[in-house]
């Protein structure tokens, strides 16, 4: 090549170049102004200049979840930053705890296996609670606020019609259906449950049933979901109990009539420096816990999973329902 | 009268002989060549230590049984191996094809590098998607990632040869095929090997991406691990992986090494 060519052949990579790198900036989009919201029953003085980053995990419930905590804390006056839709247990926890966030939502049960370490689950709801939140404070310096009594817990699920045809309904049936039925006992499961004490081993012993290794395929969780409905895999699913394509996708639930699976709350979480700085955080959000039922998130996680709805309108009409803002 | 400057030919100064019975012919195999599966077996021997003895949780004592580990790894390998098949299949006279049909270069090339530009995660869901979960959409889906290095090296292999070579061989009275067969193939085979061996570490590695559509293998174990933040688990299946990868691509390298012709060794 000639000098000259080089020359231009330099100017315009670096042309090329410059622009590459302007215009992948194009794509991302404002994260959407939707915490402006009036104060009804909170009070709209309780965390006043104080700057709030709410965090969450990366699935339906937890996403309206961060909605719920953005919009109230902006009624109490607070600034906050939405950092919501972490990918991940570990890396939502990691973020709490290095300080990126000041707050996001846990479940009990995760935190008792998954955080601390544990092996063994403990049954009852309200003492795992207390477990949890005296040993997440004595070791890791987090505070777990008020709960929210709604249960997300793990449940096996069929389809409609394969509930119907086999008439199977709580997950005794499902261990008679498998004795009878060895063949077509398939089940599809996403590597947690597999893998932890509360989870398939523990679910299989509690009914009496072995199901071979071969009969089960490990997935992806949403998957689990569409390969239960598909039917072709897998006539049993491991699933989440409020989970909205239980609603979306027709599926049953079966009965723990057992009363295997403990019950997991759902806590919000801060650091104690937080917690003792502004206690009004914990404080404000506790309300909205207790109205967050089984029934109530079930419904609010289908608003999103089953018609699409966006989140922040969710919660938007959700917090007006109960009077939390205007 | 004989003269004495000239020597008779012997055994081992006779013209036209290669140099089979030269001293200083190099051996196929040395100590050297051993060292890989040596750390290998080393690492994994002290991981399978570590697991049988170490206070371990009871999530990962449950899960890290020998049996799931060889049944994983078993998975693992079939997977790889079914990988590098359908990649050797497809690359290689796609290869060929494009070295005679010149067109083809630019499309062959477009397709091999979105397939690996393309997240692996996203090739995955996408196969997943339109047709099936389970070993043979995953195996193609990580086909579709791994083509590009063994196509390209097989493309420059090709190309590489010297023009003269060729000319001497069709001069010879072979036939275009028997050109390919005979001098071209096993002259880029050093290159085309070495564009297996990428492909194949590269499937071995990203193969737990297949996790999430139950193809199995290692991946099951290193996921679980990653979600229930057992440290342990985590750590052993992912060491087993790179070990799984080095060992596999030390086989390739001794088979590229019997594949290559005496000559160029």
């Amino acid at each position: 090549m000639t000098r000259g060519r080089r020359v231009y052949a330099t100017a315009f990579a670096a042309v090329v170049g410059l622009a590459a790198t302007g215009l992948a900036g194009c794509g991302l989009e404002e994260k959407d102004e939707t915490t402006d919201v009036e104060a009804g029953s909170v009070d709209p003085t309780a965390l006043e200049g104080v700057t709030v980053t709410v965090g969450s995990k990366d699935f339906d419930e937890q996403l309206i979840i961060g909605q719920l905590t953005l919009q109230m804390l902006s009624a109490a006056g607070a600034d906050v930053v939405d950092e919501t839709n972490i990918q991940g247990t570990n890396a939502s926890r990691q973020a709490l705890v290095t300080g990126a966030v000041d707050v996001y939502w846990d479940y009990t049960g995760t935190g008792w296996i998954n955080h601390l370490g544990h092996d063994e689950p403990i049954p009852d709801t309200q003492e795992l609670y207390e477990a949890v939140r005296q040993e997440d404070l004595e070791e890791n310096g987090l505070v777990w606020g008020q709960y929210a009594p709604m249960n997300n817990t793990y449940a096996l699920a069929v389809t409609q019609e394969f509930s119907d045809e086999n008439d199977i309904t709580t997950s005794s049936d499902m261990a008679e259906f498998a004795a009878a039925n060895p063949d077509e006992a398939t089940v599809c499961l996403e590597s947690e449950f597999a893998g932890r004490p509360d989870g398939w081993d523990g679910f299989q012993r509690a009914y009496g049933m072995s199901i071979p290794d071969g009969n089960i395929t490990e997935v992806g969780t949403g998957v689990v979901y569409t390969e239960l409905d598909k039917g072709e895999r897998c006539n049993f699913g491991e699933v989440f109990t409020t989970d909205g394509r239980i609603a979306a996708l027709d599926l049953v639930p079966l009965e723990d009539d057992k009363s295997f699976f403990p019950i997991y709350a759902v806590c919000p979480i801060v650091t104690e420096e937080t917690d003792n700085e502004h206690p009004e955080i914990l404080e404000v959000l506790a309300p909205l816990a207790e109205t967050l039922d089984t029934e109530t998130m079930t419904e609010l996680n289908a608003q999103k999973s089953a018609e699409g709805l966006k989140e922040e309108d969710i919660a938007r009409d959700y917090l007006q329902e109960q009077g939390f803002i205007e | 009268m004989v003269d004495p400057s000239i020597t008779p030919p012997t055994e081992t100064t006779r013209p036209g002989r290669t140099a089979a019975v030269s001293p200083e012919r190099p051996r196929l195999f040395t100590w050297r060549d051993f060292v890989i599966p040596l750390v290998v077996a080393a690492a994994v021997g002290a991981e399978v230590y570590y697991l049988n003895t170490a206070d371990l949780s009871k999530i990962v004592e449950a899960q890290m049984t020998f049996d799931r580990i060889m049944d994983s790894t078993v998975e693992h390998i079939q997977l790889a191996l079914a990988v590098t098949g359908l990649v050797l299949a497809i690359a290689i006279p796609l290869g060929v094809a494009v070295t005679r049909v010149r067109w083809l270069e630019p499309v062959a090339l477009l397709v091999a590098n979105t397939g690996q530009a393309v997240p692996s995660i996203g090739l995955v869901a996408i196969v997943a998607l339109l047709w099936d979960i389970g070993f043979w959409p995953v195996v193609v889906a990580l086909t579709l990632f791994a083509v590009l290095p063994v196509l390209r090296n097989t493309i420059v292999g090709l190309d590489q040869i010297d023009l003269g070579i060729k000319d001497a061989a069709r001069g010879m009275g072979m036939s275009p095929s028997g050109v390919l067969f005979r001098v071209e193939l096993p002259l880029a085979v050093p290159v085309i090997a070495a564009g297996a061996r990428t492909a194949l570490v590269l499937a071995v590695a990203t193969i737990p991406i297949g996790y999430f559509v139950g193809a199995g293998g290692l991946g099951d174990q290193l996921m679980q691990g990653i979600k229930l933040s057992r440290n342990q688990q985590m750590f052993a299946a992912a060491l087993f992986v790179a070990c799984l990868a080095l060992i596999l691509d030390w086989l390739g390298g001794v088979v590229e090494r019997l594949l290559t012709p005496a000559g160029i060794r």
